[in-house]
This record gives structure tokens, C-alpha cells and sequence, in this order.
């Protein structure tokens, strides 16, 4: 998919662009916020990664001047480490994810992905499958292979998140803010003891896992 | 940088400015006050003069009409032989000016008040002096006429000698205000001058050293203790700058040896599993030093205030419970146990992001530094003053002394040392306590460690 990064440092921006050419997609990048919303308006893309922290027109106001043009497209900002407001303020001017500065690409990638694929989970779903795992979001139930697997409240959430985005990597962070509201990283392995206890349940006594690890990354679920 | 030193001299200090205006203005009013009282003594001293030439006239016109012309001959003498300075001299004399009694010269005034000169020589040795006599004449039947006159030396005197005390005083009075106005110009010059040399040094870098205190009034000492209060806030502020920075350069240099190890050794390495391993954990250490980093900026962003602009009603309650459920599962891993016992619906002005990390720091305090078997219980509950937060564990405590140093940035309790972390937790702890106002305490648990926070009633303003 075409993603549009907007990063003034050039050492970054060409780190990030390999990467995100790596994974398969086509980058734009520029490193300007005039240029950014010069290419943002004149092209379609799928996501615009925006840094916050660009000298003159910085990746906020790019973010405001593209929506108030009524440009939708799903929006991830950097932002600095020390801003503990820069998320409810990225966030207020229309941004869709934020991600903290320094980050791992691996983070940054799974967020993109996860934002080119917003517009198609519909909140109005409800069953989520994969494989031979079905949720029922209605009733809130879960069966797999037809037998019925009981799941606490907190677990049952991490699940339909991982369902929500079946096939792709989700990361320890993401859960946390999704799942928890954590917007923060505990030293604890909160996401390692809720995982390890979901996948006794969904996965144990199965011919084989879902839930996968993806090492220095995160997790996925997958029929594969 | 140096201050700028008052080295002037003393005579254009303030002090001495203010005394030579007062001292002007003293003068001048002195002056005229005694020129007052002067001009009042002369007239006195006129007046009591006039009265005394009148009684005497009135006296002896009393004694010719008693005794008849002899008897006013005989007056006159007896009253003119008093003594030689007698008060008052006299003359008698007829119709055709013809002297009859007395001493004063024929030319004397014969008609009312007046005045004559009288060569005084007699008394005052060979020089002719002439003395001006007041006089006054009375007409007598049968044409007589009696003039009585007294010296007016005595006026003129008391009038001279009030005019040089007057000069004298303002003269003396100006000066002493001058040399005054002199001294305590020097006074405030040179305890200004001890004070300016304090700050010199103090810029020099002698923070300890605090101003002397200025004297002179309170004012001036209050002022003195105002700025010294100011030096020991701006000195302690500048401490914990050097503190933190210390600890920073100390507590980096750990990690970031480690890592530089880390990075040698996996360069040599001709495995490619155990090349790509080692870039993993050189990549996890520079994670954990990022870590520290943003820890370090977030106790400084919350110290500095920010984010109380974003304090809105959070549910405290909702807040506790999602915590305890997040760590439930960890605390079992750990082979310990959590317990909650939240009263539902406890609102408190707050954030509820920062309030989510302060209690996981405590929960994951307690869980980290005591062994396994330890209960760890989380309170929230409501109470007459306000709303009490609580997080308790039974495990091996922290000694008295150390409660208070464990909220410093990067302390660790010694038989801490092996365990992860960095000792930033409970300084978050701390700096996220104060932006909501909660007065935090740790407290012996009997046994353990109890970490209260007491949270300002709602209905209390801000």
C-alpha cells in the first residue's frame, strides 16, 4: 500500500523508508510539513505518518490543515517521549494512533498495517472467526472445534483484539492501550501472563496453536 | 559576572543625602523658631522696660504730691544714690528748662517717651561710651517736669546674645546633622558594602555562604533574611539539578558499559544465530537505558506542573480494579497473591493514565523486591477527610530511616541492587502524588511495607 512519511531527520527517514519498502509498500517521503501536506492533498494513500517535531510547519499542523481539507485518511504521529500530552493532543486534532519516540520499526510497522486495515472492522460485527475459533460478540461466548472454552472478562477482550486483527502482528504496546488503557509501559509482563493464560485455554489440547509469537515484535493470530 | 559595587564615597551615599536634607531643613527651621523667640524676648524686655520707666515716673509724681517739690528733690536723690548702678537716673527741671535735680544731660527729651545718649565713661573707665537711655517725661503742676530713663543695655544685650546663640545653634545644629548624616552614610556603606561582598562571593561560587544582615532597622534585616531565604530555595533547587545529574551520569554509565561489552563481543561472533542474539540483547539493553530516559522526563514533566491543566473526575475505582486485574495473573507467576478490596464509585480529580501507572509502580514494587508466599492487598475506601488510597504487602518492609530516600530518584535499597529496575518507580510514584494533591505515606505494614495515599476531598476547591 502507499504510505506517506513525513520525517525531517534523514538518517530516520530513510531507516524507516527501507522498512516499510521491505514490507511491501510504496513510501513517499518528505521532510517539510509544506511538502507533506502538498503531497498529502495532491495523493491518495492508505496512511500518512506523520513526526510531530518537524521545524516550521510541524507534523500537528499537517495533520490539522489535511483534515480540515477533509482528508480521512488514517493518520499515525510521532511524538517526543518527554510529551505527556502530545497523545490527547495528536489525538484531538484528528490523528488515529500515535507512537513515542524512539520506537522500534517492528512497532511501527504493526501499527501501519493495523491502520490501513481500520475502515473494514466494523464495530456492527458479530462473530469473529479464524479457523476453528469462533467469539461471539453478542453473546459473548467462545467455542473452538464446537467445544465451548470459558474465558475471563480481561481475556476475552485480549482475544476479540487479537481476532479483530487476525493475521497480523499486534504489539505488546497495543494491547496495552487497546485492552488495558495502559498508555504507558509497565516493567511487569502483563501482556506475557494474560497471554500465557489464553492460549491454556484456546490453544491447549488443540492439534495446533493460533496464537503465535512473533519474536522482537509481538503476536498474531492466524489459521495458518 | 560581577555585580556592580557601590564604592562610592560616603558623601554621596543615600544616607547622607537624606541626613544634608534634614539637616537643611532642621537649620531652617531652628532659624526661624529662634528668630521667634528672639523677637518675642526683645519686645518682652522692651515692654517690662517701659513698665518699669512708667511705675518709677508713677512713683515719684505719687511722692510730689505727697511731700511737694521738696519731697520729689529728695526722691530723686535718694533714689539716684542707690547704688552705682542704679536702675534708673533722672531729671527735674522748670519752666525755662533750668535743671533742678538729677543727672541726665539738659538736652534730654522733655515731652513723652525718648531717648538719649549718655557718656557712661564714668563706669567703664577714661573712654567716653555713650549709652542710648530710654526716657520718659511727665508734666508736673507749676510747669515742672520729671524725665525718669533707665539704660536699655540690658534689652540691646539679651537681644545680641539671643542673636548669637541663634546663629550659634543652627551653625551647631547643621553641623552635627552633617557629621551625623556622615557617619551613617558610612555605617550603610560599608554594611551594604559587607553585603555587596557576600553576593560576590556567593556569585563566585560560595553557595553556602548566606548575607550578613544589613542593621540598622528591620526593615532592612527582613530584607536581608528574605533573600537568604531565596538563596537557600534557589541552593536547593540547584542541588537537586546536580543530584539528578550525578545520578544520571552514574546510573547510565552502568547499562551503557554493559551494552558497549555487549556490542564488542557480538562483533567477533561467527555464528549468525549468536551474532543476531547478541544484536537482541544490545538492542533490549539500549531499550531499558531509553527507558530510563523517558522515566527521568516524565518525573521532570510532572514536577514542573504539566498536566494539571488536563485533571478531569476520573472513576478511582474503575481505575484500581483494571490494575488488579492486569496484575492478578503477573502476581501468581510471582507466586504471590493480590487482593483488592476497592469501594465502587470513588471519584477523585486526577488523570486517570498517570493514577493507572502509579499504582502498577506499586503493585510491581511490591512484587519484585519480596518473595514469593507475600500478599499484597490494594485499599481504596472513603473516610471522613477524604479518600484513601492504599497499596500493603506482608513482606520484609523497608527499614524506618529509608522510607523517605526510597521516593529519590534512582535510590534502591541495597539488597535491592540485584533486582531489575532502576529505582525511578517510586520517584514517579511521588512527582504523580503531588500533581494530584495526594499526600503520599509509607508506612510500616507490621510486617511490610504500606504506601498511602490520601487523596483531597472532592469537595474541597482546589
Amino acid at each position: 500500500m502507499k504510505i506517506l512519511l513525513l520525517e525531517d531527520d534523514a538518517a530516520t527517514r530513510e531507516h524507516v523508508e527501507r522498512a516499510l519498502t521491505a514490507a511491501g509498500h510504496i513510501v513517499d517521503s518528505c521532510a517539510t510539513g509544506p511538502d507533506a501536506i502538498f503531497l498529502g492533498s495532491s495523493n491518495s494513500y492508505a496512511v500518512l505518518v506523520l513526526d510531530r517535531m518537524v521545524p516550521g510547519v510541524d507534523g500537528l499542523s499537517v495533520m490539522k490543515a489535511l483534515r480540515a481539507a477533509n482528508n480521512r485518511t488514517p493518520a499515525l504521529l510521532l511524538t517526543a517521549m518527554d510529551g505527556i500530552d502530545d497523545r490527547v493532543e495528536g489525538l484531538e486534532a484528528g490523528a488515529d494512533d500515535y507512537l513515542v519516540k524512539p520506537y522500534a520499526v517492528s512497532e511501527l510497522l504493526a501499527r501501519v498495517h493495523a491502520l490501513a486495515r481500520r475502515p473494514p472492522i466494523a464495530e456492527t460485527v458479530a462473530t469473529l472467526r479464524v479457523a476453528d475459533l469462533e467469539v461471539d460478540l453478542i453473546k459473548r461466548t467462545v467455542t473452538r472445534a464446537g467445544r465451548r472454552i470459558e474465558l475471563q472478562a480481561q481475556e476475552f477482550k485480549l482475544l476479540e483484539y487479537l481476532l479483530r486483527h487476525a493475521g497480523e502482528i499486534v504489539t505488546r504496546s497495543m494491547l496495552l492501550e487497546n485492552v488495558w488503557s495502559f498508555h504507558f509501559d509497565p516493567r511487569t509482563n502483563v501482556i506475557e501472563s494474560h497471554m500465557s493464560r489464553l492460549r491454556a485455554k484456546v490453544d491447549r489440547g488443540f492439534d495446533r496453536d493460533l496464537i503465535q509469537t512473533v519474536r522482537g515484535a509481538g503476536y498474531r493470530i492466524d489459521a495458518d | 559576572m560581577r555585580i556592580e559595587r557601590s564604592r562610592q564615597s560616603v558623601l554621596r551615599s543615600g544616607a547622607f543625602r537624606f541626613a544634608l536634607l534634614f539637616a537643611a531643613v532642621f537649620a531652617i527651621g531652628s532659624l526661624l523658631l529662634l528668630i521667634a523667640v528672639e523677637r518675642q524676648i526683645g519686645r518682652y524686655a522692651i515692654e517690662a522696660t517701659d513698665q518699669s520707666l512708667r511705675a518709677e515716673a508713677g512713683n515719684l509724681a505719687a511722692e510730689y504730691r505727697a511731700h511737694g517739690r521738696q519731697g520729689l528733690i529728695d526722691a530723686i536723690h535718694r533714689h539716684a544714690a542707690l547704688g552705682k548702678d542704679a536702675p534708673f537716673h533722672y531729671l527735674l527741671v522748670d519752666t525755662l528748662g533750668t535743671r533742678i535735680a538729677g543727672d541726665l544731660p539738659v538736652d534730654t527729651p522733655i515731652d513723652g517717651w525718648g531717648t538719649v545718649p549718655v557718656d557712661e565713661h564714668r563706669h567703664r573707665g577714661s573712654r567716653p561710651y555713650f549709652e542710648t537711655f530710654k526716657t520718659l517725661a511727665t508734666h508736673l503742676p507749676q510747669g515742672l517736669r520729671l524725665v525718669v530713663a533707665t539704660d536699655t543695655f540690658d534689652v540691646q544685650e539679651l537681644t545680641d546674645r539671643l542673636g548669637r546663640f541663634t546663629l550659634a545653634c543652627g551653625i551647631g545644629i547643621t553641623l552635627f546633622a552633617l557629621v551625623g548624616g556622615y557617619f551613617v552614610g558610612g555605617l550603610f556603606v560599608r554594611r551594604l558594602d559587607r553585603v555587596n561582598g557576600s553576593v560576590d562571593r556567593i556569585m563566585a561560587g560560595a553557595l553556602a555562604e548566606r548575607l550578613p544582615a544589613i542593621g540598622i532597622s528591620p526593615e532592612f534585616d527582613q530584607l536581608s533574611r528574605n533573600l537568604n531565604l531565596m538563596l537557600h530555595r534557589i541552593g536547593n533547587l540547584m542541588e537537586g539539578l546536580r543530584q539528578v545529574s550525578t545520578d544520571i551520569a552514574h546510573d547510565l554509565r552502568t547499562p551503557l558499559t554493559r551494552l558497549r561489552q555487549q556490542l564488542e563481543e557480538t562483533r567477533g561472533m561467527a555464528d549468525p544465530a549468536a551474532y543476531e542474539a547478541g544484536i537482541d540483547t544490545a538492542i533490549e539493553q539500549v531499550d531499558e537505558i531509553l527507558r530510563i530516559f523517558r522515566a527521568l522526563l516524565r518525573i521532570g514533566t510532572l514536577e514542573g506542573g504539566a498536566g494539571r491543566e488536563r485533571l478531569a473526575e476520573v472513576d478511582l475505582s474503575e481505575v484500581m480494579d483494571r490494575v488488579h486485574l492486569a496484575c492478578q495473573p503477573v502476581a501468581e507467576d510471582a507466586g504471590k497473591t493480590l487482593f483488592a478490596q476497592h469501594a465502587p464509585g470513588v471519584t477523585v480529580r486526577g488523570d486517570g493514565e498517570l493514577l493507572a501507572q502509579l499504582f502498577i509502580n506499586l503493585i510491581e514494587n511490591a512484587l519484585v523486591h519480596t518473595p514469593a508466599g507475600t500478599r499484597i492487598t490494594t485499599r481504596l475506601a472513603r473516610t471522613g477527610h477524604g479518600i484513601l488510597a492504599e497499596v500493603a504487602d506482608d513482606g520484609p518492609g523497608v527499614p524506618d530511616d529509608m522510607r523517605e530516600k526510597i521516593l529519590q530518584r534512582f535510590y534502591r535499597l541495597d539488597r535491592s541492587r540485584s533486582s531489575p529496575g532502576a529505582g525511578l518507580g517510586l520517584s514517579l510514584v511521588s512527582a504523580i502524588a503531588a500533581l494530584h494533591g495526594a499526600a503520599l505515606t509509607l508506612a510500616d505494614n507490621r510486617p511490610g511495607l504500606r504506601v498511602s495515599l490520601a487523596f483531597p476531598d472532592q469537595a474541597e476547591p482546589e
